[in-house]
């Protein structure tokens, strides 16, 4: 059955119309989220894309010869440009500086060519209709499209496929009336191979787009932040952003927060004032992770510590904070302090080979998100971890949220406990973090915290610290496995309970 | 223009996806063909008629240093004061759990692990704690296994219907009816399990000699694993896809050809306990059970004698008398020994025991067939990942003829491994192994790398851009099948009979099924019969 010229050009007028309003849809919703202001966004992007279809309305007169080869060929590359915007956009985002140029650019070729199909469409159906009939049909699909675009889009597309293959499925139908008409019109048109061609390819492009989607999207969402990044590196391990708005600088790694400059004295006061003060005398101190500095900094308040050792596995991270100048701003240049030795190793590796022992050991690992880190919260981790401890020494746990993750961090305590520590829990309010956890631990009888804290502390006094101890009636200590490396329950209970916590 | 536009717009854009499309001319992946007896089989005919001039004598010679042979040494070493030596013919011993590294990790080449051993196994429990594998027991006497060679979590994922899931029993997207028969059979092993013949035995246990002799059981011998499932209804795809894959994962044969007692014994024979992890689990190293070969060797340094063929065992006036061909010097030498081990497959007996049929020669070499292996390590870039759970230690692929790749770095403590290496498994099933064997020795390691590359495709699209390196081991007599009527047959009680109480034999293929434990119990049986006369 060959189905009437005429009912597929419509058809495809209707399949321009839907997906160009749908790439401006993804135009402006990406706009809104990544530059915030929405309302801004999306009338400068309605209004930046009408104007484009203008231009390539009135473009549409330099078009004389071949016209249905010329609308499959800008058919295509709708299709591409299409649907590959919204990745663009989100790719894009930190890497130009002028990022609403590349944003703008995107909306005025797709909008310049969705502008040129109509017109094109028009003449090529102009011997075959009324005049009036084909503005009256032309225009009635156009119309329809726009509707039924406009109540999918944020109805299904958005909440079913997401953004990113929303504009590839849409891509894919723009490509594949494209084929279609290839075939259907395989004898009128010149370039009829090539054309064809630059259809399956293009569908294959955007197949690749729709499958991959999740992954695309896993890596741009975390190049995503709020505020302007000042500072950006990939090191093998993890991605590092620095932000920075009006009040404060946040340091992102792989797109979880690590500290905003705004209250990040908190979380290293409670770090490590409450294990270090007690401590007669500390000479050797040892800092597991923490490359920013911010702990070190804080250990280099107490005179008597002779000599630092700092492990951490990423060389980028200590070295913008050992060359950032707003960041030697933050942590005091405390990487830089002759008492202060940086060693760029695994942890793991690094602790079985370590033969010093030291009197207060900071232990302030990525939180157990993944497998990886999680075997440095594990017994056969922390009984490496008592060989460093000097006798009379103290160590302290960064220990993810007891509110939160309750299993999550009473598994850290409990862990530390099987291996034979004695251990002491407490936790902090950190704003920009919420209710957080650390754990003391020690190999003697009992802990030294007797002494008062040191006066030009922001945060942490004796009376805080006695607070913090408590754990009030909704944060009762909790029985939980002990984290092995053959079990790894710890990543277990921090995915479930930080996975519900944020869904 | 409007040239130009088209210039500017359209032509770039259309090159690009051009681009972007044609697939490249595909890489070529570079690597090496290995194996062992490629030479050995060609040797063994020319030196067959050579009688060496330079003689030495030994209380007892140990042919083979795989590790039943290493664990028949290490029991003479530690429960006698015989003078010995063990003669191997490759470089080095291990055998089947040979291992290889490069210039980052170890890996195996062969056997990889070892699920925790039955608590009544007291010389491997010894082993084990000699070894530090064991650290201690608890007050319900349950060993202490050390945490690093347990192998880690995630220990186990099976990609099925597009997504990795946890564990290798088919569940992600399987229908209702299939998970019901699923676990109908899994309850049926657990019984399996504690089963007990008449004779008070266990029905199925390790050393398989130890398991009852009660004809219910034994019975099982006589039909598949696949002909068992059927008869108790049990039909699920899945199902059958999971046991196969088992009796390939340990026997190399497809459950069709695969006695229904090996089959069973699979699942019931393991009945561990241990104080500090469920029982299920395994112990595992980077270069897999080579890891314990070496723990073998190290008290034997001075016994060892490598790149030794043996190609003649014969009786010499009370004597027997050791034929060997010391390959890098070329040389022939004679050991006139009291007493020795065999410690090597009976394809290999075949060949080199010359005894007359009287004195106990007459054995029915043909009942023992073996299956061929090929294993493949491959040297990536970046760990391989997918959806679902991340990157685990064994990892399958539902449907692939394979059995999917290990991690070779998985019990590396370090947080991110570098320069993963996986270890390939592909058994070689087919009701006609010579053929299978023909067929694997006449590939070329281009012709492997597409098939093992093919495999991998099915859940890693990508993972060709992936692959530095990837060399591939032919084991052409992998694994003894025990097929139906093999393991309670005459041939093979007949085959471990010593020779006039001079020539013992230890090897797993008399055990009929491979696996760490039999060769570690063959080796010790073997010289216990030959000091202490024990039956
Ligand atoms: C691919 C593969 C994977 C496996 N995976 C596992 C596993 O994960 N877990 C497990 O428990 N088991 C596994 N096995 C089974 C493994 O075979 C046994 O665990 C065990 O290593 C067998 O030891 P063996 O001493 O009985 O035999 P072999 O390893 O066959 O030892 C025989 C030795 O004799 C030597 N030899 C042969 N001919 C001569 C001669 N003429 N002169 C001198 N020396 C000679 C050989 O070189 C060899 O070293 C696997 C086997 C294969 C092939």
């Amino acid at each position: 059955m060959r189905i009437s010229i005429q009912a597929l050009l419509l058809f495809s007028v209707f399949v321009v119309a839907t997906c160009g309003l749908v790439y401006e849809l993804v135009a402006g919703t990406l706009a809104s989220y990544l530059l915030g202001d929405s309302v801004t966004q999306f009338s400068t992007i309605i209004g930046a894309y009408l104007f484009s279809m203008g231009i390539g309305s009135y473009l549409s007169k330099y078009f004389n010869r071949n016209l249905i080869a010329w609308f499959i060929q800008i058919e295509v590359l709708v299709a591409v440009v299409g649907g590959s915007s919204s990745t663009l956009l989100y790719l894009l985002f930190d890497r130009v500086e002028s990022f609403r140029l590349v944003l703008y650019l995107l909306v005025a070729l797709t909008g310049i060519l969705v502008g040129l199909e109509i017109p094109l469409i028009m003449r090529i159906l102009k011997d075959r209709f009324e005049f009036k009939d084909l503005v009256s049909q032309i225009f009635t699909f156009d119309y329809i499209g726009a509707l039924l675009a406009s109540v999918v889009f944020p109805l299904f597309l958005v909440p079913f496929l997401g953004i990113l293959r929303t504009s590839y499925l849409f891509g894919l139908f723009n490509a594949v009336v494209a084929l279609v008409l290839c075939f259907y019109f395989n004898r009128e048109i010149r370039w009829a191979t090539y054309l064809k061609g630059t259809c399956v390819m293009a569908i294959l492009f955007l197949m690749a787009g729709m499958v991959y989607s999740d992954k695309i999207l896993a890596f741009t969402e975390s190049l995503n932040y709020p505020d302007k990044i000042v500072y950006t590196a990939q090191s093998p391990y993890q991605r590092i952003v620095l932000t920075k708005n009006s009040h404060d600088y946040r340091l992102f790694l792989n797109g979880n927060l690590q500290f905003s400059s705004a209250d990040e004295y908190r979380y290293h006061e409670a770090l490590v004032h409450p294990g270090l003060n007690g401590i007669e005398k500390p000479e050797k101190v040892l800092v597991l992770g923490g490359g920013d500095g911010l702990a070190v900094r804080e250990v280099l308040r107490y005179p008597d510590v002779k000599k630092v050792v700092l492990v951490d596995l990423d060389k980028e991270m200590t070295h913008i904070f050992t060359h950032h100048a707003s960041l030697l701003d933050l942590n005091r240049k405390s990487l830089l302090s002759p008492k202060v030795t940086v060693v760029n190793a695994d942890a793991f590796q690094w602790i079985k080979t370590n033969t010093e022992q030291f009197d207060f050991v900071v232990v302030d690992f990525p939180d157990p998100g993944n497998y990886s880190v999680g075997k440095l919260y594990t017994n056969t981790f922390y009984n490496q971890l008592k060989r460093v401890v000097a006798p009379g020494g103290q160590v302290v746990i960064q220990a993810t949220s007891p509110f939160v993750a309750p299993n999550s961090y009473w598994c850290v305590v409990n862990t530390l406990q099987a291996v034979g520590f004695r251990t002491l829990p407490y936790h902090a309010h950190v704003p920009s973090f919420g209710d957080w956890g650390f754990v003391m631990a020690t190999l003697e009888p009992g802990f030294k915290l007797e002494k008062e804290f040191l006066p030009e502390l922001k945060f942490l006094n004796k009376a805080t610290f006695e607070q913090m101890c408590v754990f009030p009636k909704d944060m009762p200590g909790k029985q939980t496995e002990v984290n092995k490396l053959n079990n790894q329950v710890l990543v277990h209970y921090f995915e479930k309970e930080w996975g519900k916590y944020l869904n | 223009m409007i040239q130009s536009f088209k210039a500017l717009a359209g032509l770039p854009l259309a090159g690009s996806i051009l681009n972007a499309c044609v697939p490249e001319t595909k890489k070529v992946i570079p690597g090496k063909l290995k194996g062992p007896d490629f030479k050995a089989g060609h040797l063994l005919r020319k030196a067959l008629s050579v009688v060496p001039t330079q003689t030495e004598t030994k209380d007892v010679v140990i042919i083979g240093g795989g590790i039943s042979g290493l664990s028949a040494a290490c029991w003479l070493k530690q429960n006698s004061d015989q003078d010995f030596c063990l003669l191997e013919l490759e470089e080095e011993t291990g055998g089947n759990s040979r291992g290889g590294k490069n210039a980052h990790t170890v890996f195996p080449w062969g056997a990889h692990y070892l699920p925790l051993p039955n608590n009544d196994l007291t010389e491997l429990l010894a082993f084990l704690q000699e070894n530090e594998v064991i650290t201690g027991f608890n007050a319900a006497g349950l060993p202490i296994y050390r945490d690093e060679c347990l192998c880690f979590d995630p220990e186990e994922r099976l990609y099925i219907n597009g997504h990795w899931q946890e564990g290798l029993v088919p569940n992600w997207g399987v229908p209702e009816a299939d998970l019901k028969q699923i676990n109908r059979f899994l309850e049926l092993m657990a019984e399996m399990k504690q089963a007990k013949g008449t004779d008070g035995k266990f029905a199925f246990t390790i050393p398989i000699s130890a398991s009852s002799a009660d004809e219910n059981f034994r019975r099982l011998d006589k039909l598949t694993m696949a002909e068992w499932l059927i008869q108790n209804k049990l039909t699920s795809d899945y199902l059958h896809w999971y046991v196969n894959y088992c009796c390939r994962d340990d026997f190399g044969t497809d459950a069709k050809d695969t006695s229904a007692w090996a089959g069973i014994h699979y699942f019931a024979g393991r009945k561990a306990q241990a104080a500090n992890t469920d029982p299920d689990r395994v112990l595992t190293w980077p270069e897999g059970n080579n890891w314990l070969a070496q723990r073998l060797r190290k008290p034997l340094e001075k016994h060892i004698r490598t790149g030794k063929l043996v190609y003649k065992v014969s009786l010499v006036k009370g004597n027997v008398a050791i034929d060997y061909l010391d390959i890098a010097q070329n040389t022939y030498h004679r050991i006139l020994a009291g007493k020795c081990i065999l410690a090597t497959p009976q394809f290999v007996n075949e060949r080199i025991l010359n005894i007359q049929p009287e004195q106990g020669g007459n054995r029915n070499y043909k009942a023992f067939s073996y299956a061929p292996w090929a294993v493949a390590n491959l040297a990536l870039e970046s760990p391989p990942a997918g959806r679902g759970v991340p990157l685990s230690w064994d990892n399958v692929v539902y449907g692939s003829k394979s059995l999917g790749y290990v991690l070779a770095n998985h019990q590396q403590l370090q947080i991110y491994p570098e320069n993963p290496v996986i270890t390939f498994y592909l058994p070689l099933p087919d009701e006609d192994p010579a053929k299978a064997r023909r067929m694997a020795y006449e590939k070329k390691q281009e012709d492997w790398a597409e098939l093992i590359l093919a495999e991998l495709e099915k859940a890693h699209p990508f993972i060709r851009e992936n692959v530095k390196n990837l060399d591939v081991w032919i084991w052409g007599h992998g694994m003894i099948r025990p097929s139906v009527g093999f393991i309670w047959g005459e041939e093979k009680a007949a085959a471990e009979k010593p020779v006039l109480d001079k020539i013992f034999f230890a090897h797993t293929d008399l055990s009929g099924i491979s696996i760490f434990e039999e060769a570690f119990y063959q080796g010790i049986r073997a010289a216990q019969r030959m000091v202490e006369g024990k039956a």
